[in-house]
């Protein structure tokens, strides 16, 4: 029940915001504030499951809710939560309150329809991650959408609508393929056993001819590796962070990306085993060739929300590459990625539009010397992109050492050459603190600053900002209990790939991967942070 | 004729005393709301008669057979029932649409009530149509609804009061439809002559039983059903026999409009359905892929196209042809329950959704007219914004009818096929149906439309949500629409939901029926 509580809170508390706009002027952010503390609270109800995580209990999930919706095609509305989920949804009400508390004041306008979509779009992504039944997944996929839709459209910058429509279509249609592999999926199990239903625990014991099974892992790895995004179809992303709202791109950046890894970890590992054996090398090519031709654009951008926009190709490309590596030890580090990604990231959005907020431009070529007019903010500027280049000690880092450690094992070559990109990362983090922040200040903000009384980072937002990076600190040094609550998710995705691995390899030997199914040894990260 | 078939067939026999009714009532009293009243409820004792004479199909009797014109079985009841329901709706719009451009003391000639008696006299022979188990019933059926639609269609030019331009657009879409349904209409007349040249006999149930025969050796009778395929192609405007579709649809009365887009096409896939289940065609690969062409090109062409549209109308018009692309693939995995109910299911969609699409558009329409007839604003139909027929005309709706706006959203995100909404489920039946088909090559064309009719539909919504540019947020307000109009969309948006979160429920009334 809670699972359905914590979703139908956002829901309500969506539509409450928009109506209670009419009536008080500041309503609906603080409904939203406070139906996310509600949901914080519920959440607090598993942490029972987090600290006794060693002991071994049959069922995977932590809790459930299973009810018939529309029994004619099988389908439940079925959520069911486990370590992986529960990390994920932590992690969006987190983005969440964050990127309500950085932009308490920057909506201007219609403000109870903002709020209205701000809480739509996370229940949607709440639903994606605790979604069970597929068809019940692919309407939560596609239900936070839409209010995303109109965060980019309604209050983005100049280019919002052409923004806004293209990052729609590039999922959607992507979105479609993904809707025909799940009902051919579907399909082929009712064929073989008769039983029609979506149920991913079923699902998961499907025998699919491996020829078809290709093809359906196709079709949800295209609609994962849109959102993720990974090289092809990465096009979206740029545009839509930019014209998004800060907000907005809070969201896009730090929760609506984890919707493609997660989608990757959760469906396409477990459900086609065989196939992503074979596609691993591609998966794990266009991972690496992600990392590096994210950071080598990030490093040629002017505007700074799109320089934060293309380190996210780069840094989402480890998560790639750290899944397809089809070894614990990558797949841990990609998890841990996505986490420290969606903080990093979150953080360096909310810097780039307390910016613009101040100085009414996020060119890198208006700006320059700002340290001295705003210190504060500068300095939590430079903790941010630090931790976003993988300085030593921080989340970042350890989640990309864990997938280069995990990927090394299964493909020297593009691991080597996803290493380069932490070259690139540094050269764009420090480039832009180098050019924004850095040296005498621009004279054509010397107007700006002078007209508009510009004052620094005030109490608010320093809260907001510290806490973040507090929990960066925090998951840099001690990174183990991460491991530990999403260890169960991710050892059932690599059990499932190494069963279909020794078949396979019908002389069963031990397969290289066997090795190192034993839990992460927590001294071997450890042992590198400062 | 005994008296159970009489009892079968009340539906029909409702629609027909309502017609003489109505002439009648109009013929000694005239009177707006009268007309109204009479024909609301022909139709509501209609669709009463509809659910009782399902009552009497229970048990072993699964279809009476009425002469051997008529067939009564569920499937075509429930089409009626929705047709009938449709109908209602259209009735009401009409009233909306008629009360400003009609005189209501008829002193200069321009009367109301006649719009009903054609709209009874539609629905009647769209009934014929799902009903019918003989080539003359058919015929009668189709001939019925077209014939009824040309004045429908030209309706504009008796109301004295409409601005000349709807009226010189209402007629030209009454010329063209009359024009090109004449010539679909003769093709196919000599694809039925053709057909019994080979078979020798126009009762479906004697040429299935002669099928086996005739399938394999007569040209004649390939070319026959070829001709009359066309025939029902041009009246569901597939492509290529979509052409008349975007300026009949542009010029017609709105209410004319949507009856055209949803009775029209509803009644034809009924007799579609019925058709090929009893002749067994779904076995023919020639029809089949004829079809599946026809469709895809649908998909392609009426998708492509109505990105280039900027009145509504016109937009929807070639949404629609892309719609019932999309409904033919669910048509062609053939003949199994699975597939009638998904025909059914995404009817039932595209029905709602077109429905409340062409009502806000009309009733819009009426309210923008109704402010002009008041001296309000003056009438200014050269620029963009102030022609109610215009995307641009919606700029800001959001903000200035919020629920309005949030109806129309709901309509659009329909079409478009998103979660929540009776279109999702729509096409997750068409896809479920493809899946289940392999029809891999229409799934593909699925796709790819969607993903071009996203971008029109989302173009439409955005606009509907952005802040307004200029200033004058005064000078086309808030607009008002009148009660009716008001409950008829909350009525369909309230489907529209409920359908889309609840599917179960109309899954379970398709296949109770």
């Amino acid at each position: 029940m809670t699972l359905l509580a914590i979703i139908i809170i956002l829901f309500a508390g969506g539509l409450l915001a928009w109506l209670a706009e009419r009536y008080f002027q500041a309503g609906g952010r603080w409904i939203s504030l406070i139906s996310l503390l509600f949901t914080t609270v519920l959440l607090t109800n598993y942490s029972s499951f987090i600290t006794s995580t060693e002991a071994i209990t049959d069922n995977t999930w932590w809790d459930s809710l299973k009810i018939p919706w529309i029994p004619r095609f099988g389908i439940d509305f079925y959520l069911a939560i486990d370590g992986l989920s529960f990390l994920m949804l932590s992690l969006t009400i987190a983005m969440g309150i964050f990127g309500l508390i950085m932009t308490w004041n920057d909506i201007q306008f219609r403000r109870g329809f903002f709020y209205f979509n701000y809480l739509w779009t996370l229940a949607g992504v709440a639903g994606v991650f605790t979604a069970i039944d597929l068809f019940l997944f692919f309407f939560f996929w596609e239900v936070m959408l839409i209010p995303m839709l109109f965060l980019i459209a309604v209050w983005g910058y100049e280019r919002r609508i052409y923004a806004a429509i293209k990052f729609f279509i590039f999922t959607q249609a992507s979105s479609l393929l993904m809707l025909i592999a799940i009902v051919g999926l579907a399909y082929i199990h009712y064929i073989n056993s008769g039983q029609l239903t979506f149920n991913y625990n079923i699902l998961l014991e499907a025998q699919v001819p491996s020829d078809i099974a290709y093809w359906l892992m196709l079709g949800f790895f295209i609609a994962f590796i849109v959102k993720l995004p990974a090289l092809p179809f990465h096009t979206w992303l740029p545009d839509a962070h930019t014209q998004a709202p800060t907000a907005g791109s809070i969201l896009l950046a730090a929760i609506l990306l984890k919707t493609g890894a997660y989608g990757l970890l959760r469906f396409n590992l477990p459900l086609f085993p065989e196939s992503s054996i074979l596609f691993a090398p591609v998966a794990m090519t266009i991972g690496a060739l992600s990392v590096i031709y994210g950071a080598m654009l990030a490093f040629a951008q002017n505007d700074m929300k799109r320089l934060v926009a293309y380190s996210s190709v780069s840094h989402m490309g480890f998560v790639l590459l750290g899944l397809y590596a089809l070894d614990t030890i990558a797949i841990q580090g990609a998890v841990m990625q996505m986490i420290a990604h969606g903080l990093s990231t979150a953080a360096l959005f909310a810097l780039v539009g307390a910016l613009q907020h101040r100085l009414h431009t996020r060119d890198m070529q208006q700006l320059g010397g700002v340290w001295s007019k705003l210190p504060k903010l500068s300095a939590v500027a430079l903790f941010f992109a630090v931790a976003s280049l993988g300085l030593p000690g921080l989340g970042n880092f350890v989640a990309e050492f864990t997938v280069l450690v995990g990927s090394f094992r299964s493909n020297h070559w593009l691991t080597a050459l996803a290493a380069i990109g932490l070259i690139g990362a540094a050269l764009y983090a420090l480039i832009m603190m180098q050019r924004v922040f850095f040296g005498k200040l621009n004279k054509r903000l010397e107007k700006p600053i002078q007209e508009s009384n510009t004052a620094d980072l005030n109490v608010r937002e320093t809260g907001a900002l510290l806490v973040v990076a507090a929990l960066l600190v925090l998951i840099g040094l001690h990174p183990q209990p991460i491991f530990n609550i999403s260890d169960k998710t991710v050892q059932m995705s690599v059990n499932k790939i190494e069963s279909a691995l020794s078949f396979q390899k019908f002389p069963p030997k031990i397969s290289p991967l066997q090795v190192h199914s034993s839990r992460v040894e927590p001294t071997s990260i450890e042992d590198n942070t400062p | 004729m005994s008296a159970q078939e009489l009892l079968a067939i009340l539906p029909l026999l409702i629609i027909s005393a309502g017609i003489v009714i109505l002439l009648l009532q109009v013929s000694f009293w005239r009177g707006h709301r009268g007309a109204l009243a009479t024909t609301i409820l022909t139709l509501l004792l209609a669709i009463i008669s509809c659910f009782w004479v399902t009552g009497n199909l229970l048990g072993d009797v699964s279809s009476i057979q009425v002469t051997a014109l008529l067939l009564v079985d569920h499937t075509s009841l429930f089409f009626c029932l929705l047709l009938f329901l449709t109908a209602v709706a259209i009735s009401i719009m009409g009233f909306n649409y008629l009360r400003l451009r009609c005189d209501p003391r008829g002193v200069s000639a321009s009367y109301p009530e006649e719009f009903y008696i054609l709209l009874l006299l539609a629905m009647l022979g769209a009934s014929t149509l799902i009903f019918a188990n003989h080539f003359a019933t058919f015929f009668l059926g189709l001939e019925l609804i077209s014939l009824a639609l040309y004045p429908m269609l030209g309706f504009a030019v008796t109301g004295e009061i409409s601005p000349k331009s709807e009226q010189l657009q209402s007629l030209e879409s009454a010329i063209k439809y009359l024009i090109l349904s004449a010539l679909s209409t003769a093709l196919g007349l000599f694809g039925i002559a053709l057909i019994y040249s080979a078979s020798g006999s126009l009762d479906f149930n004697a040429i299935a039983s002669r099928m086996t025969e005739l399938s394999q050796s007569s040209t004649l009778f390939a070319t026959g059903i070829t001709l009359l395929l066309i025939s029902v192609a041009f009246k569901l405007s597939l492509v290529p026999f979509h052409i008349w579709t975007p300026d009949v649809y542009q010029g017609a009365p709105t209410p004319t409009t949507a009856l055209i887009a949803t009775v029209g096409k509803g009644a034809v896939i009924g007799f579609l359905l019925r058709f090929f289940n009893t002749l067994d065609l779904f076995g023919s690969e020639v029809l089949i892929d004829m079809l599946a062409i026809a469709a895809i090109a649908s998909m392609l062409v009426g998708n492509l196209l109505a990105l280039m549209q900027a009145n509504i109308k016109r937009l929807l018009a070639y949404s629609s042809i892309s719609h019932i692309g999309y409904l033919i693939v669910a048509f062609l995995i053939g003949k199994s329950t699975f597939g009638t109910e998904a025909v059914i299911y995404y009817l039932v969609a595209y029905i709602v959704t077109t429905l409340g699409g062409f009502a806000v558009v009309g009733l819009v329409a009426d309210a923008n007219e109704e402010n002009m007839l008041s001296g309000k604003h003056p009438q200014e139909f050269l620029i963009d914004a102030k022609n109610p027929y215009h995307r641009e005309f919606y700029r800001g709706l959001l903000w200035r009818s919020p629920w309005l706006a949030s109806c129309f959203a709901a309509m659009l995100l329909s079409l478009a096929g998103i979660p929540l909404t009776i279109g999702f489920i729509g096409k997750f039946y068409v896809f479920t149906a493809g899946v289940e088909g392999q029809m891999w090559i229409l799934l593909g064309g699925v796709v790819v439309g969607s993903a071009l009719g996203l971008f029109y539909y989302l173009r439409l919504l955005l606009i509907m949500v952005q802040r307004n540019e200029t200033a004058e947020t005064n000078s086309n307000g808030t607009l008002v629409i009148a009660t009716s109009g008001q409950f008829l969309i909350a009525t369909l948006t309230g489907a529209l939901l409920l359908f889309g979160i609840f599917p179960q429920i109309l899954i379970n009334w398709i296949n109770a029926l």
